[in-house]
């Protein structure tokens, strides 16, 4: 594995705490260590690049300039917003001539373009891998359904070679199954949960969460797998009044990937801390 | 850095297949859909969408980008496009939109990272809804997935952020 720094982003210190907690102990159990990269900033998240283009080319640079400068090859963001906008302001410098240039000198940075961004599922199925993530498995959880959802942010880059497919992905697919569960096929793998429209406009992110908490529903889904903190919330926080007003028959815990590895791995659940979501997961686990 | 005229360089390829208002998520909430608004920016009628809300309901999702069969960023246009309704001081048609991204930007500006408990209750304050979601908090707090205390402070950053959008 290339030396490898962990960009935790916001979200991870706070909301998404449990996938931070989670990704670790599952990490540490696989006997792989990666240090936080020191003084990360913010990413912007949706609202940088959102209104101020430039700006968020800034932030990515520095994030990735720290990274050069402390002596690491690649960069992991767990969170796929934070992965998104590293990895596409990377994509930027690539393909627009004198872009990077004309960043490091607004920024005052010296970013030389080197760092690779990866994500949490291009780590767990393509450096790693489904037999490493096998051999660690201690509590097959074998008959437990899930399907798994991806949203937006971790394939769909522009103008980039995506470590998966764009619109049907199959990396967290085959990582739940190497943990002896079902990855069930569905329809809204990559469609969208609505992102910060669900504190700005409420009504269009319930509809977008209802379509996808119904489907995982008529598909017999026992939990909605994730791999980033944004989808998460807006699955997890407002479910059950989701499911009442859409008349939806069940509420469907809605797990971060690497709190599944961490069952699977036999780690306690307080330490995944499963408790943390607002939909009970406390169930989630091999078919009795 | 203005990337106006490459942007609409670009929007001029588009021959209105409709493929992004197809797989818009939003884009019944639209008041005018996507490859419309690709039209218009091709067009250099740009003024035309300023002031409708279909800029600010965009999620962001970039379902269009990469489904666009000529390979139209469409998902950085719209960004491109609020950036110009902002700096023309056109009508916001979503305010509550253009209130949180102003608000979270101030917010990591302060100290590198956001806190998420001080900027909703920002958020909160400056749209006008000073309880919303307020029943979620204390809820959040017991899960450990809001903090009191803000996150460590980024050494230089505020200074770093501060030049950088004084030069901008």
């Amino acid at each position: 594995m290339k030396k490898t720094a962990l960009y935790p982003g916001c979200s991870l210190e706070g909301t998404a705490n449990a996938y931070l907690a989670s990704f670790q102990k599952a990490m540490s159990a696989m006997g792989i260590e990666i240090d936080e990269l020191a003084d990360w900033n913010c990413c912007g998240a949706t609202s940088a690049h959102a209104v101020d283009h430039a700006l968020y080319l800034s932030l990515a640079a520095r994030n990735l300039e720290l990274a050069e400068k402390q002596g690491y090859e690649e960069v992991l963001a767990p969170c796929a917003a934070c992965y998104h906008r590293l990895a596409s302001a990377n994509a930027e410098f690539v393909k627009k001539d004198d872009l990077l240039g004309k960043v490091n000198s607004e920024s005052e940075l010296n970013y030389g373009g080197s760092v690779k961004v990866r994500n949490v599922l291009d780590l767990l199925a393509n450096v790693i891998g489904s037999n490493r993530i096998s051999q660690q498995v201690k509590n097959p959880l074998t008959g437990l359904n899930a399907v798994c959802y991806y949203g937006c942010l971790n394939t769909r880059i522009p103008h980039f070679k995506s470590f998966d497919d764009v619109a049907y992905p199959m990396s967290m697919d085959r990582i739940v199954s190497s943990l002896g569960a079902n990855a069930l096929d569905w329809g809204y793998k990559t469609d969208c949960c609505g992102a910060s429209l669900f504190v700005t406009a409420e009504s269009t992110t319930y509809r977008l969460v209802s379509k996808i908490i119904k489907d995982a529903e008529a598909r017999g889904a026992d939990c909605i797998v994730v791999a980033c903190p944004m989808c998460h919330n807006n699955l997890d926080t407002k479910q059950a009044d989701i499911c009442r007003e859409y008349e939806i028959k069940r509420t469907i815990p809605v797990l971060f990937i690497t709190q599944l590895m961490g069952l699977a791995f036999g780690i306690d659940k307080s330490e995944l801390r499963l408790a943390d979501h607002f939909v009970d997961a406390d169930k989630v686990g091999p078919a009795a | 850095m203005s990337q106006t005229s490459e942007i609409r360089e670009n929007a001029c390829l588009c021959y209105q297949c409709g493929k992004c208002s197809a797989g818009c998520p939003v884009a019944e909430d639209m008041e005018v859909l996507p490859h419309r608004v690709m039209h218009y920016v091709g067009m250099g009628m740009d003024e035309k969408v300023l002031d409708k809300n279909t800029i600010w309901m965009c999620a962001g999702c970039f379902t269009c980008a990469v489904r666009c069969p000529n390979d139209i960023d469409i998902t950085s246009i719209m960004d491109d496009l609020r950036r110009k309704a902002l700096n023309k001081g056109s009508k916001c048609a979503v305010p509550s939109v253009k209130t949180f991204h102003e608000t979270f930007i101030n917010d990591f500006c302060r100290r590198g990272r956001v806190h998420e408990l001080r900027m909703m209750g920002e958020y909160n304050m400056k749209s006008g809804h000073p309880l919303h979601n307020a029943s979620l908090a204390p809820k959040m707090l017991l899960r450990h997935r809001l903090h009191v205390l803000p996150p460590r402070t980024v050494k230089g950053f505020k200074k770093w952020i501060r030049r950088l959008l004084k030069r901008s």
